[in-house]
C-alpha cells in the first residue's frame, strides 16, 4: 500500500531527518571555516585546515573511535554531558554527531573553492562605497558563492546518508532507533534477508543519484556564470 | 591633497611624494609603473609602508601619528579598470550600493541620481543585469555607482583602457561632462595621451614607481622625460576651440583657436557648445622654412620654433604660432631644413587630419 514496509520507511526517513539535520547544523560553521581559509591569513592555517580535512582521509571507523572516546561516558565531556541529562552514545544524537563530524569536510572544501573564486575586487569596492565588512559578506559574497554553497550542502548532506564506520562505533546499529539506511542494508545483509537489502539499495542509490547530479549541475552552471 | 609613499613592490619601490590641488589629476606613465598601486593605497586597499595621505585637509593615512582610515570610511569613489560592477545585482541596486552612507554632506548639496543618470545618459538601463552591459555601458554604470557614493575624491583607473577606440572616444565626452558637471576633485590614470590632454589639468608622470615630472600637461610633457614615454602614434595635440561656423558642401567647419588664428576642421553641424576639443596627431603636421603655394592642404600657420628634442632619431619639434604645436620629424627632416631654435617656420596641416571629440 505504501509501496515500501513500515520498516524501510522508517529507517529511510529517519536518516533523511539525521541527515539534514547534521547538514543543517554544519552549514554555519562551514561557511565560516571555509570564509576564514578562503580569505585570512591566520597562524597555524595549515595545521587547522589539515585537521578539518582529517575526517575525509581517515578511516571513519577511527574517526568513529575518536568520537567514542571524546563523547563516552568515561571521558571528562561525556561525564558533564551526562550529567546535565544529555547522552550523545548508542542513540540518535550519537547519528548526527558521527554524520557531521564525517561531512564536514566535504563541505568546507566545496565552500571554500567557491569564496576563493569570488573577486576579492568586488568585495574592495564595496568596501570603498561604503559597506561594513558585515554587509560585504552577506550583500557580495555569499550571493557570489550561493552556488558553492548549496552544491557544498547538498555533497555534504549524501555524505552524511553514507555514513557507516563512525555510526556503528559511536550510535550503534539499533532498529528503530540509530538505524541508518546504510546500517540496515549491512543488518539485512548478515541475516540473509537479501530482497529487503536490495529494496534499500535502490534507494540508496536512487537519492545518491539525485544529490550528486543537483550538486554538480550546480557547480557547472557557477562556472558559467 | 598631499600625497607620500613608499610601498615596495616586486620589482621595484613605489616612492612618490607629491602636493597638487587640481580639479582632474591624471597619472600618467607606461603599463607596470605603479599607477593602480597608487590609487589602491589612496582608497586604503592597500598597505603603505611609510608615509602620509592627506586629501582636503583630512589626514586619511599616517604611518608617522599612526592613523589608518579604513577604505569604507574614506569616502573616495573608485572606478577601477574593469569597472568592478556586481554581477549579481542589478543596474539600479549597483548604482545605489553607495548611496547610502552617511557622509556629513547636507541633503541639499548631495548629488541627486537623477542628475547622474542624465549626465551620464544610463536612465534606460536601470532594470538590465549587469552582465548584459556593453564594455562602455558598464563603465558609465561604475561611474555613477562612484558618484552617487558622495565621494570627496573619485579615483579612475584607466576606465578607457579596455574599450577599443571607437568606444573611447563616445566614453571620453562623458568623462569631461562628469568633470564640469559635478564637483568632485578627480585623480586619472591613464597611459593615453590625449585622455591626459583632454581631461586633466595637472598630470604626474610615474615611471618605475617615481615621479618624472609634474606640471600643467602641455608644460609637463615637453620635456625629454616625457618624449620619451610617449606611445608610439600617440603623440597629439588637444586644443580647445570656438566654433565660427560650418559649411557642408565645402565639408569643413571653421574654428578659432585661443590665441585668435582660425583653423578648419572636417564639416560638423553647429554644435549646442560652441567651445569643442579637437585633436592633430604631432605626426601628421607639416613643417616648411618657406609659404607654400599650390597644394590642397587648408591650413598653413607661420610660426616660430621653441623647442627641439631629440631622442632616438626623433625629433619632437614646438612650435609657436598662437597657441603651441608639437610636430614630430625624422632627425634627417630636421637636418635638411636646418631646424633650430627661433627658426621661423611654417606649420601645414590638413583639414582631415583634425580629429573632433
Amino acid at each position: 500500500m505504501l509501496f515500501f514496509s513500515f520498516e524501510t520507511w522508517q529507517i529511510t526517513l529517519f536518516s533523511l531527518a539525521v541527515g539534514l539535520a547534521s547538514t543543517l547544523l554544519i552549514l554555519p560553521f562551514g561557511i565560516a571555516f571555509a570564509w576564514l581559509f578562503a580569505r585570512k591569513d591566520w597562524p597555524l592555517k595549515s595545521v587547522v585546515e589539515t585537521l578539518v580535512l582529517l575526517p575525509l582521509v581517515m578511516p571513519p571507523v577511527s574517526t568513529g573511535l575518536i568520537l567514542l572516546k571524546i563523547f563516552g561516558r568515561r571521558s571528562p565531556l561525556g561525564q558533564w554531558l551526562y550529567e546535565r541529562g544529555i547522552e550523545i552514545v548508542f542513540n540518535w544524537k550519537g547519528v548526527l554527531i558521527a554524520m557531521s563530524v564525517m561531512s564536514f569536510p566535504l563541505l568546507v572544501r566545496s565552500v571554500r573553492t567557491s569564496f576563493a573564486e569570488v573577486n576579492p575586487r568586488l568585495e574592495q569596492i564595496a568596501a570603498t562605497l561604503g559597506a561594513s565588512p558585515l554587509r560585504i559578506f552577506f550583500v557580495i559574497t555569499i550571493p557570489l558563492a550561493y552556488k558553492g554553497i548549496v552544491a557544498g550542502a547538498l555533497l555534504a548532506f549524501s555524505r552524511a546518508l553514507g555514513e557507516f564506520g563512525a555510526t556503528i562505533l559511536l550510535a550503534g546499529n539499533i532498529p528503530g532507533e540509530t538505524q541508518t539506511l546504510s546500517l540496515a542494508i549491512y543488518s539485512f545483509v548478515q541475516l540473509g534477508k537479501d530482497p529487503e537489502a536490495f529494496t534499500l539499495l535502490g534507494i540508496t542509490v536512487a537519492l545518491a543519484f539525485i544529490f550528486v547530479w543537483c550538486s554538480e549541475w550546480l557547480l557547472r552552471s557557477s562556472k558559467k556564470a | 591633497m598631499k600625497l607620500c609613499c613608499r610601498i615596495p613592490l616586486a620589482n621595484f619601490n613605489l616612492d612618490i611624494e607629491v602636493s597638487f590641488d587640481a580639479r582632474v589629476t591624471a597619472i600618467f606613465g607606461p603599463s607596470g609603473s605603479g599607477k593602480t598601486t597608487l590609487l589602491d593605497a589612496i582608497a586604503g586597499l592597500r598597505s603603505i609602508t611609510t608615509g602620509e595621505i592627506e586629501i582636503s585637509g583630512s589626514t586619511l593615512f599616517s604611518s608617522a601619528r599612526g592613523i589608518n582610515c579604513p577604505p569604507r570610511e574614506r569616502g573616495i569613489g573608485y572606478v577601477p579598470q574593469e569597472a568592478g560592477l556586481f554581477p549579481h545585482l542589478s543596474v539600479r541596486k549597483n548604482i545605489l550600493f553607495g548611496a547610502g552612507r552617511s557622509t556629513g554632506i547636507s541633503q541639499s548639496k548631495q548629488i541627486r541620481m537623477e542628475h547622474v543618470l542624465s549626465v551620464l545618459e544610463i536612465g534606460g538601463l536601470l532594470d538590465r543585469p549587469v552582465t548584459k552591459l556593453s564594455g562602455g555601458e558598464a563603465q558609465r554604470v561604475a561611474l555613477a555607482r562612484a558618484i552617487l557614493s558622495q565621494p570627496r575624491l573619485l579615483l579612475l583607473d584607466e576606465p578607457l583602457a579596455s574599450l577599443d577606440i571607437s568606444l573611447k572616444e563616445k566614453i571620453l565626452p562623458y568623462l569631461a561632462r562628469v568633470r564640469d558637471e559635478f564637483e568632485i576633485p578627480m585623480i586619472y590614470v591613464t597611459h593615453s595621451l590625449t585622455e591626459v590632454l583632454t581631461l586633466a589639468d595637472w598630470v604626474l608622470m610615474i615611471r618605475q614607481g617615481r615621479l618624472v615630472t609634474q606640471g600643467v600637461p602641455k608644460e609637463a610633457l615637453r620635456s625629454t622625460h616625457a618624449i620619451l614615454q610617449i606611445p608610439e602614434g600617440q603623440a597629439e595635440n588637444v586644443f580647445t576651440v570656438a566654433f565660427v561656423e560650418s559649411d557642408a558642401e565645402a565639408g569643413q567647419t571653421r574654428v578659432r583657436l585661443q590665441a585668435g588664428h582660425e583653423l578648419f576642421v572636417p564639416y560638423l553641424p553647429e554644435p549646442e557648445n560652441h567651445t569643442l576639443q579637437i585633436r592633430i596627431s604631432a605626426d601628421d603636421i607639416l613643417i616648411a622654412t618657406k609659404r607654400p603655394e599650390g597644394i590642397s592642404a587648408s591650413n598653413v600657420l607661420p610660426g616660430i620654433v621653441r623647442t627641439i628634442d631629440a631622442v632616438d632619431g626623433q625629433v619632437m619639434v614646438t612650435v609657436a604660432a598662437g597657441d603651441e604645436f608639437y610636430a614630430r620629424l625624422t632627425a634627417a627632416a630636421v637636418k635638411r631644413l636646418n631646424l633650430v631654435e627661433e627658426t621661423p617656420v611654417f606649420l601645414i596641416m590638413k583639414t582631415r587630419s583634425f580629429r573632433l571629440l
